[in-house]
């Protein structure tokens, strides 16, 4: 994995799968309750894989697979609950956390929102924007923006 | 014994009935289901508040419709099953409150059930009581299960599991990367007939040496489908989508029936159902009829209808229930997404 970083970006090239899920887990073991991460990128770019390694870093219980067609999977942990929403299916430019019937206080929560970017972004002033890209060579090129003490940790 | 089921764990309100005779089989009485799909297009996607207000507002009418068509009054049944988990928490609550209602009026007694247990259920409508054993191969939008099945009130095992997307959410997303409308399994089923099957190596996942034998995953086949199609984007040659349609269809039957099969010998069962919304699917259904023959394995695969969700799969698996002398669920019963798969287990 290579990584640069500066004071707003902090950017990276994930060769293998493993080196997202190693990113994740990174990133999981930096954050706490209450902060919001959005990821973005195609279909296939890695968002649940990543999502995988964030589950690991925070040690939460319960398998993390794609939430697409739940919407959201709530999984309990010591540190912190992790909230796995997908709004891949969601429609709606009104849509707020609570529409999603998350039976879970977000403020204990680690959010993380797959396909949440250009929506999900009212809901916390602060979150962290994850962009992932396929490249043709399948290298995936990942930017992360906000919650600069996160970035500034990794 | 005569059994009502409601199911509204997902998009649909389904409110079944069946008869339970003496020998363990059952008399489908009404199947009513009143979807919200066609309101979550108007929004353009799903919105977890307005499934649950439509199961609200579907839920009397359905219900009326159910009890008309099997000339009953709710006073003539024997008791209520529900829907309580798993599925998505605020649509799940509407059914439970529901039930919850209609079993106090009635005094009639209420029982909360799994709805992937219901799947299985679902098929001894159709086919009759269960063999003491037998493999349930579970596939839609949003599971993709393997299931052995050792009395469906007694004790049924997940042996397998997808760890990224369900089958069903692979065929919507691929769906979408050619363009195609939703829900994405009937318009591949479709475009696949035209192409062939062989025409790309798509990758079968999770079928190394080292892998999980009996977990699926359908993340990387989404991907190498995108990944493929952007190639060939990329040299401005037409998508023949036909084939890419065909091969992928391949890549998901060969997977899911080699691993079931495989599944079945290793437990030592001669029985396998597979049930589900993507049960429908034709070749998943033409390649598992060809190697369950092979393997001497009977299949069962309940009609369509009976495959997607529904509330007589629900009234079924609560007439096992009933029948096996289980006890009611509490007043306090309440919607849970992670509810095991036997009842009151």
């Amino acid at each position: 994995m290579e990584a640069g970083v500066n004071t707003a970006v902090w950017t990276a090239e994930l060769a293998e799968p493993e080196d997202t899920t190693a990113l994740g887990r990174r990133l999981g073991a930096l954050l706490g309750r209450g902060d919001l991460v959005l990821l973005s990128g195609p279909l296939g770019a890695g968002k649940t894989v990543l999502v995988k390694g964030i589950a690991e870093g925070l040690g939460v219980r319960g398998r993390v697979s794609s939430p697409t067609f739940v919407i959201s999977r709530v999984h309990p942990g010591e540190r912190a609950t992790l909230v796995h929403v997908d709004a891949y299916r969601l429609g709606g430019d009104a849509l707020e956390l609570d529409d999603l019937d998350l039976d879970t206080d977000l403020e204990d929560a680690v959010v993380v929102i797959e396909w949440g970017e250009g929506f999900a972004e009212r809901l916390a002033e602060d979150h962290l924007l994850v962009r992932i890209d396929r490249r043709p060579d399948d290298v995936r090129e990942v930017s992360l923006t906000g919650l600069p003490h996160i970035l500034k940790a990794l | 014994m005569i059994v009502l089921g409601i199911e509204t764990s997902c998009d649909e309100t389904g409110v079944g009935i069946v008869r339970r005779h003496a020998d363990g089989t059952l008399e489908l009485l009404a199947d009513e289901v009143a979807s919200s799909v066609e309101e979550h297009a108007r929004f353009g996607g799903v919105v977890p508040e307005i499934a649950s207000r439509a199961h609200l507002q579907a839920m009397a009418p359905t219900m009326r419709r159910a009890l008309d068509t099997a000339g009953l009054e709710l006073s003539t049944v024997d008791a209520i099953a529900v829907t309580a988990g798993p599925g998505l928490a605020g649509a799940l609550m509407v059914g439970v409150a529901a039930a919850k209602a209609y079993s106090t009026a009635s005094g009639k007694p209420l029982y909360g059930v799994n709805h992937l247990a219901g799947h299985v259920a679902a098929d001894t409508i159709e086919h009759g009581p269960l063999p003491p054993r037998c493999l349930a191969l579970l596939v839609s939008g949003g599971h993709s299960q393997l299931l052995l099945v050792e009395g469906l009130t007694e004790k049924i095992t997940e042996i397998g599991a997808t760890i990224d997307d369900a089958a069903g959410e692979a065929y919507d997303k691929v769906a979408r990367i050619l363009g195609l409308p939703y829900p994405g399994g009937p318009p591949i089923d479709k475009l696949a007939k035209q192409g062939n099957p062989r025409a790309i190596a798509f990758p079968r996942g999770l079928t190394g040496q080292r892998d999980a034998p009996f977990d699926f995953s359908f993340s990387g086949l989404k991907t190498a489908v995108a990944r493929w199609v952007e190639k060939h984007e990329a040299t401005g040659a037409e998508i023949p989508l036909a084939d890419v349609a065909a091969s992928f269809q391949e890549a998901v039957a060969d997977v899911l029936t080699a691993k079931a099969i495989r599944a079945a010998r290793e437990h030592e069962v001669d029985t396998m159902v597979i049930s589900g919304g993507v049960a429908a699917n034709s070749r998943l259904g033409e390649l598992a009829r060809e190697r369950c023959a092979e393997a001497g394995i009977t299949l069962r695969v309940p009609r369509p209808r009976l495959c997607t969700d529904n509330g007589a799969m629900i009234a079924a698996l609560g007439a096992h229930v009933v029948a096996s002398g289980a006890k009611p669920s509490p007043a306090t019963l309440a919607a849970d997404t992670s509810l095991p798969l036997v009842y009151g287990s």
